[in-house]
């Protein structure tokens, strides 16, 4: 039974991992970039999280909202402003600056909140749970769940039903063509940037909610983020959710086996992925 | 090495001649240094020597091979962790235990490259920022390498005390000078040519015979066995080693800002961005924060407004190349066949 719950739970924080994941999988499927801000814009998200919440004690759904916004415009401005500058050039420039970009944010971060970890402490519901056959289940961790599994679902119906969506798929097959076509690729990428910052940036509220933060949370949200892509392969979006899914048992069954391992053993399965499936689970289906 | 004679006089260079007599004119200042400077400042220069044999490694790769690794933290940790535990497990004296943390980064790099070469751009950069992100919880978890309190070096005890700085600094100042050296010969080597030639077009290299794969491990050992050895001799002159500081990913954050800085792909560029970060820190020395905080903006804003880097920049500007490692033909127009790599060199 002890196994059971812990393989539930990592179910359950799995989802948020792939959470994490979906924005930078996004990102990399319509343009080709890997964020490496996108573990920072993580952290700062949460951190804009409990400065609304202290501040004007929004509700938990409107404060999730407003940061998603703000991530938005951020991810928006960010491509149109910066990456969309060096697309034709080095294929590692988007990499390089953004990576100083998360340095630049990181140690911001410290100099302004200082180093003690935070976080959103939204009152009972976080610790309120329900037993479902012997099972203990929290509540937050399940709407938590929710919420990430419901923006897996919204992101793919909007590539694939939407006008919008096909738009984005065709600027991500072929910019040029696309344009031909009367698209403009550069606005594309900026939105397609924006909906990748907001997906983190509400991870980044509901990691606040569930657990505490520091500056220094967002190289390890990174990693697990790119792992979730890798895993999954690159690009696929349901991928990302089942590698979210295994990195999250991985991690708290990991935990079990060795406690102070911390993410030793989901780095080690993102490996065995690596060595044993190249293309990741996408690939592997098909 | 013939076919340096067959430079064009364009650019500023130096020759084999000149770059020998150089060699040996900042051997002999290392040599005298500890006689004429006082410890603290010589305390700051061995920093300065690992910090530059790191970059100048970090850039062989990534200037040299196009692989940008985000996880060289993890050959500055196993150096000097492996430096650590062979002395203190043989008790064999700690300056030639130094020739076990290469060895160990080394054997360490060509495991790991199966793995890891098989993966492209951003994806190696991060793949080697999670291997060093494990090496470093896997060796703060084994009682064997003292937890997160880390060793101590016990082998200092039965040094010579009065000489052990001034040794430090000769290690750390002939290592900057070989890893200058050492990639300066390896890349007017043959394998060095077939490098760049990987680095610029893959399958057109391998087309032309270049052994794609082996160029990488090559250099990919060489990378981690130099770094290892630089971070071996770092932490000798601590005498202790923890993992929260030798696995610290902001080596690797160093080594990357501070090689695009002063400009990737060339040897002097690294120079010119450990100056300036020696700089910048005294800048901030009160706020360590804000050494980075201006280092990840200067990286930034150099992507984007001049991918060379300063050094670079000023390079092509002024035709200056003064360790080139370029081949120009007798007519050096024919080197601007059309391709990726010529089209950025224009002003050469």
């Amino acid at each position: 039974m002890d196994w059971i719950s812990t393989i539930v739970n990592g179910l359950l924080l799995g989802s948020l991992y792939g959470l994490f994941g979906l924005g930078l999988a996004f990102a990399f499927g319509i343009m080709r970039i890997v964020n490496v801000a996108h573990g920072e814009f993580i952290v700062l998200a949460a951190f804009l999280g409990m400065g609304l919440f202290q501040a004007f004690g929004l509700n938990p759904v409107l404060l999730t909202l407003v940061v998603a916004l703000v991530g938005f415009v951020v991810g928006y401005c960010l491509q149109f402003g910066v990456l969309n500058r060096v697309l034709d050039k080095d294929p590692m420039a988007p990499l390089l600056i953004t990576f100083g970009l998360s340095i630049m944010l990181r140690n911001l971060m410290v100099e302004v909140f200082g180093a003690n970890s935070q976080t959103i402490d939204i009152g009972a519901i976080r610790m309120a749970g329900f037993e479902v056959a012997g099972l203990n289940i929290g509540v937050l961790p399940l709407v938590i769940a929710s919420v990430s599994v419901s923006l897996f679902v919204a992101l793919q119906l909007m590539l694939s039903r939407t006008a919008f969506g096909r738009q984005l798929q065709a600027t991500s097959d072929d910019p040029e063509i696309a344009q031909v076509f009367g698209i403009d690729y550069r606005r594309m990428y900026g939105i397609a940037m924006g909906i990748a910052v907001a997906m983190a940036a509400i991870a980044g509220v509901l990691l606040a909610m569930r657990s505490a933060f520091t500056p220094f949370s967002g190289a390890d949200r990174l990693l697990i983020a790119f792992e979730v892509v890798i895993i999954g392969g690159l690009g696929s979006i349901w991928g990302a959710l089942l590698g979210g899914l295994l990195l999250g048992v991985a991690h708290l069954v990991g935990l079990k086996i060795a406690s102070g391992s911390g993410l030793l053993f989901a780095h080690l399965t993102f490996f065995l992925i690596l060595i044993f499936l190249p293309g990741g689970l996408a690939k592997w289906r098909r | 090495m013939a076919t340096l004679n067959r430079l064009d006089r364009v650019a500023l260079t130096l020759g084999n001649r000149e770059l020998v007599l150089l060699a040996v004119a900042v051997a002999l200042l290392l040599t005298v240094t500890p006689f004429v400077i006082d410890q603290g400042m010589l305390t700051l220069l061995i920093e300065v020597g690992t910090l530059i044999a790191m970059v100048q490694m970090w850039n062989l790769l990534a200037g040299f091979a196009g692989l940008v690794s985000m996880g060289h933290q993890v050959f500055v940790g196993l150096g000097a962790y492996t430096l650590f535990f062979f002395s203190n497990a043989t008790g064999i004296s700690p300056y030639w235990s130094l020739v076990s943390a290469p060895i160990v980064c080394g054997l360490f790099a060509a495991i790991i490259a199966p793995m890891l070469l098989r993966l492209r751009d951003a994806h190696f950069a991060i793949g080697m920022w999670v291997l060093a992100e494990m090496v470093a919880i896997i060796v703060s978890i084994v009682p064997w390498f003292g937890r997160s309190y880390g060793i101590t070096l016990f082998g200092i005890g039965d040094l010579d005390r009065e000489w052990f700085i001034p040794i430090c600094f000769w290690l750390s100042g002939f290592l900057a000078l070989a890893s200058v050296m050492l990639s300066l010969v390896l890349l007017r080597s043959r394998v060095g040519l077939g490098l760049m030639a990987v680095r610029d077009n893959e399958v057109a290299a391998a087309a032309l015979g270049v052994n794609v794969w082996a160029s990488r491990l090559l250099i990919l050992v060489i990378s981690g066995a130099g770094t290892g050895l630089a971070g071996a001799v770092y932490y000798l002159s601590a005498f202790q080693v923890v993992p929260s500081s030798a696995f610290n990913p902001n080596w690797a954050v160093l080594m990357l800002f501070i090689t695009i800085i002063g400009g990737v792909g060339n040897l002097v560029g690294p120079l010119v961005g450990i100056i300036l970060y020696f700089a910048i820190r005294e800048i901030f020395v009160d706020a360590g924060n804000w050494t980075f905080i201006v280092l990840g903006a200067m990286g930034s804003l150099i992507m984007l407004v001049a991918p060379k880097g300063l050094w670079g920049s000023l390079a092509a500007r002024f035709g200056l190349d003064l360790l080139t490692v370029r081949r120009r033909p007798q007519s050096a127009r024919l080197a601007h066949l059309p391709g990726k790599s010529t089209e950025n060199d224009q002003t050469s």
